[in-house]
């Protein structure tokens, strides 16, 4: 365990130093069914350590995976790894920078479920079981299936020398399909991916395969892409690149970086009065939560966009020291390198009850009032380029025209551009289709004067 | 009994073999401070280009690891792999506008090969400060000639991939659309790749199934002649292995991986290729790309136009988009100017990232392709 390392660390740092420590292990067990058959199925394990100190007023990390059977800091063994691993800290803090860093203190940490017994239970043959489920409901001629599960059961402590710790178990299945069709150079792969610390509901699975199909029939019909300054509807998996921009730029990191469009925003309204945005490390259910960060920050709910107004920015603890503000509880660290600051359970739109994953309508109900348009789904190349300035330009992986207020067919070589913080000052409607993406809950988003070309 | 139809490998010689790369300038033996100076003076060098130069990111990692590939068939292999990789970003702010540049350099090799290496780190906090006042590239299309470094990122991503086998080994379909005889691009267009080749990053004596590595064509004279291979894949097509079973590390299952992947040596000069273009766009450099089926996007580091035969004026913003088939097939000159391109970072692929990859292309000419930017309703 990591409290003998830290006991080390105690003895050895000097008056004003400091230490906090992270040790994670994880079991995961993966099931893959490639192109309509069982590929394969196993189980991995990851344990390590990682250690930061603050010594000398500068700060120092290092990290192990040589936890094996002797816990670091147990035993003779692990008395040889925990010291050896505290001089790699400590000759790292000697070349470190400086840094006012404050450990927090122990404090009473939220009420969160993150571990499910059953999901941890589960047996090889029962995830075998839910591919197989998928892959019967979503075979159908001329396309290919792939299925992939994967069930992690993880036990996280933390824990430093101002008294702050925590520990706790998380469980969480992923189980994700994709269907592939190829006809000629055609080449179609529609997906979905449900995410939870329980075990998918048959309701649930529902979900992937009529999410799945509905998208896969508007599909088979191409039809011409529209051209010009268009409404244009973004789902919830398709919104990503006009979210990016934003969330990039409320991280504390790019706001001391100087390079956050938001930085002198705090305060006023930079978005729609429907736009808020909410961090939730409490959010039920979801794998990203859990009771404390990873340097012993409680965790609690960060409001960060409020009707349209910018509220705050995340910070761990180091961005937090340099900003001289105080951490949100945003410290996320992996085994190796030091923590940085990261989001949890991103919320879009008003945070309230009846948070689903069960699939709606293509559209949410914004296609109505459209008479020429686009529904974007996704997009190729997001994430590229100079992204935190809210520019934005990428060719569509997947989207539909939009006529007369229904789905006329897919379009390919169409590309849309804009400037998300020009579209998002007026957003056109938010849809009733509100789901979970991985860690994100959103709506889908009627957006108008979206750049629409044709290639 | 899971499996529905047991897994057949294809047979390979199982060999015995003591490899030790060149380890040039063990770092195992370089104090940390030591690497801590290098990286601070080339990051002093792009801080020192400019006052508009606002922040900069400089990362050094090295590593060697001892490698150990034994199987029931009697292979056993033993290696020394080194590895280093430095990476710097610098970002140059005016006002709301920002621009960044990078530059990634990876090597099989030792501390030796990073020293003496501010030039290339200055250049790109230079080029990022300039772009500050470049416009944005107009959008449309344009006949667009890639630089070396872009041509080798296009082409592993756009069809490198495409030729790894498990992609079509059992699905029909893909099978087709990857049948071998079928015409890719014009005969200028040679594409291939090397694990076997000197001193690169993608380089290694033998794969991660004990198969030698070797250089397989891909496509030759526009032809589609070959595709890279693991074990399993290959006995699944009754075609031979190619030594490209790889994974990133002992958690991880061989896959079929591209290793040091390029498009062949042309003729002729970079002058060449654009002395008859009235009107292009010259995209140098690769901030990312992305290949979705045969759908692509670049994002180019910065681009020039070309008037009248000439290089003209710096242009930001380039995203180079298109359909994979088409521009292949558009690719119409090819320089003799080929290099690799050796950068930091890697390719990843079933949640196996970063695999060390190198890309090599002369400077390579499209007729015409889309260059994303300022859209025309815009």
């Amino acid at each position: 365990m990591i409290d003998g390392l830290l006991e080390l660390a105690r003895r050895r740092l000097e008056q004003g130093g400091g230490a906090d420590a992270l040790e994670r292990r994880v079991e995961r067990t993966s099931v893959a069914f490639e192109w309509g058959r069982l590929k394969a199925a196993g189980v991995t394990e990851e344990a390590g350590v990682n250690l930061r100190v603050l010594h000398r007023g500068r700060v120092g990390v290092a990290g192990t995976t040589n936890v094996g059977a002797e816990n670091v800091g147990a035993g003779d063994a692990g008395a040889q790894h925990a010291a050896l691993l505290l001089d790699r800290a400590l000759a790292s803090a000697e070349l470190g920078e400086e840094l006012a860093l404050a450990f927090p203190s122990r404090a009473k940490l939220p009420r969160v479920t993150t571990h499910v017994q059953r999901t941890a239970d589960a047996s090889l043959a029962r995830l075998i079981e839910i591919g197989q489920f998928l892959l019967e409901r979503l075979t159908r001629e001329g396309c290919q299936v792939n299925v992939a599960i994967e069930r992690d059961v993880s036990d996280t402590r933390v824990a430093n020398t101002a008294g702050a710790e925590g520990a706790y178990r998380s469980t969480g299945v992923a189980v994700s399909a994709d269907v592939w069709r190829i006809a000629g150079d055609d080449v179609l792969a529609i997906g979905d991916a449900i995410e939870s610390t329980d075990l998918p509901s048959e309701d649930a699975l529902e979900g992937v395969v009529r999410s799945i199909t509905s998208r896969l029939d508007h599909a088979l019909r191409i039809v011409a892409p529209p051209e010009g300054a268009l409404p244009v509807v973004f789902t919830p998996a398709g919104l990503s690149a006009v979210l990016l921009p934003v969330t990039q730029g409320l991280s504390g990191k790019a706001v001391l970086q100087g390079i956050s469009p938001l930085a002198t925003r705090v305060g006023q309204r930079v978005f729609d009065e429907c736009f808020s945005l909410t961090d939730d490390p409490l959010a039920p259910g979801r794998t990203a939560s859990r009771p404390l960060d990873d340097e012993c920050v409680p965790s609690r709910g960060t409001g960060l966009v409020e009707r349209g107004v910018v509220q705050r920015f995340i910070y761990d603890l180091e961005t937090a020291a340099r900003a001289t503000t105080a951490s949100t509880g945003h410290g996320k660290r992996g085994i190796f390198g030091k923590p940085v600051p990261g989001y949890t359970n991103l919320i879009l739109g008003e945070s309230g009850d009846g948070r689903r994953e069960t699939w709606r309508e293509l559209g949410g109900g914004l296609l109505k009032g459209i008479n020429d348009g686009l529904l974007v789904d996704d997009l190729i190349g997001v994430g590229q380029g100079n992204v935190i300035g809210g520019a934005f330009s990428h060719p569509v992986a997947l989207a539909y025209r939009i006529e007369r207020g229904e789905i006329a067919g897919r379009v390919k070589d169409a590309a849309v551009a804009g400037n998300v913080y020009e579209l998002l000052k007026r957003i056109a409607g938010l849809g009733n289709d509100a789901r979970w993406t991985g860690s994100r809950f959103t709506p889908s988003l009627l957006l108008e004067g979206v750049a629409v070309a044709r290639r | 009994m899971l499996l529905e139809r047991p897994i057949q490998l294809a047979p390979v010689p199982p060999q015995r073999a003591e490899g030790i790369l060149d380890l040039d300038g063990d770092v195992r033996g370089v104090p940390l401070a030591e690497k801590k100076r290098l990286i601070e003076a080339y990051n002093g060098a792009m801080l020192a280009v400019s006052d508009r130069i606002v922040d900069t990111l400089m990362t050094y990692r090295d590593e060697v690891s001892e490698y150990w590939y034994v199987n029931s068939e009697g292979a056993v292999l033993h290696e020394l792999r080194p590895e280093v990789t430095l990476s710097g970003t610098a970002v140059a702010r005016r006002d709301g506008t920002i621009e960044k540049g990078l530059e990634s350099i990876g090597l099989r090799r030792g501390w030796r090969s990073v020293q003496d290496k501010a030039a290339g780190f200055r250049a790109v906090a230079e080029r990022a400060v300039l772009l500050l006042d470049a416009p944005t590239v107009t959008g449309g299309t344009y006949p667009v000639v890639l630089d070396p470094e872009l041509a080798g990122v296009f082409i592993h991503e756009a069809f490198g991939h495409l030729s790894e086998a498990d992609f079509v080994y059992e699905n029909p379909q893909a099978r087709e659309m990857m049948t071998l005889g079928r015409r890719f691009g014009k005969p200028v267009l040679n594409v291939g790749d090397n694990g076997a080749a000197s001193g690169l990053r993608g380089t290694l004596p033998f794969d991660d199934e004990g198969t030698p590595t070797q250089d397989t064509a891909l496509i030759r004279e526009g032809i589609l002649v070959g595709r890279l291979h693991s074990r399993e894949t290959a006995a699944a097509m009754h075609e031979r292995p190619t030594g490209n079973a790889r994974a990133i590390s002992f958690r991880h299952p061989p896959i079929v991986r591209m290793t040091n992947t390029y498009i062949g040596n042309g003729r002729g000069t970079f002058e060449d290729l654009i002395r008859d273009l009235k009107l292009g766009v010259y995209a140098c450099g690769a901030f990312g790309g992305q290949t979705m089926l045969e759908n692509f996007s670049f994002t180019a580091a910065y681009g020039y136009m070309i008037r009248d035969g000439q290089v003209a004026e710096l242009v930001k913003d380039v995203v180079l988009a298109g359909n994979l088939f088409q521009t292949l097939d558009r690719i119409d000159h090819i320089a003799g100017d080929f290099r690799w391109n050796q950068m930091g970072g890697g390719c990843g692929k079933g949640g196996q990232f970063p695999l060390p990859v190198t890309e090599g292309a002369p400077h390579v000419r499209i007729e015409e392709a889309l260059i994303g930017g300022d859209l025309p309703n815009d």
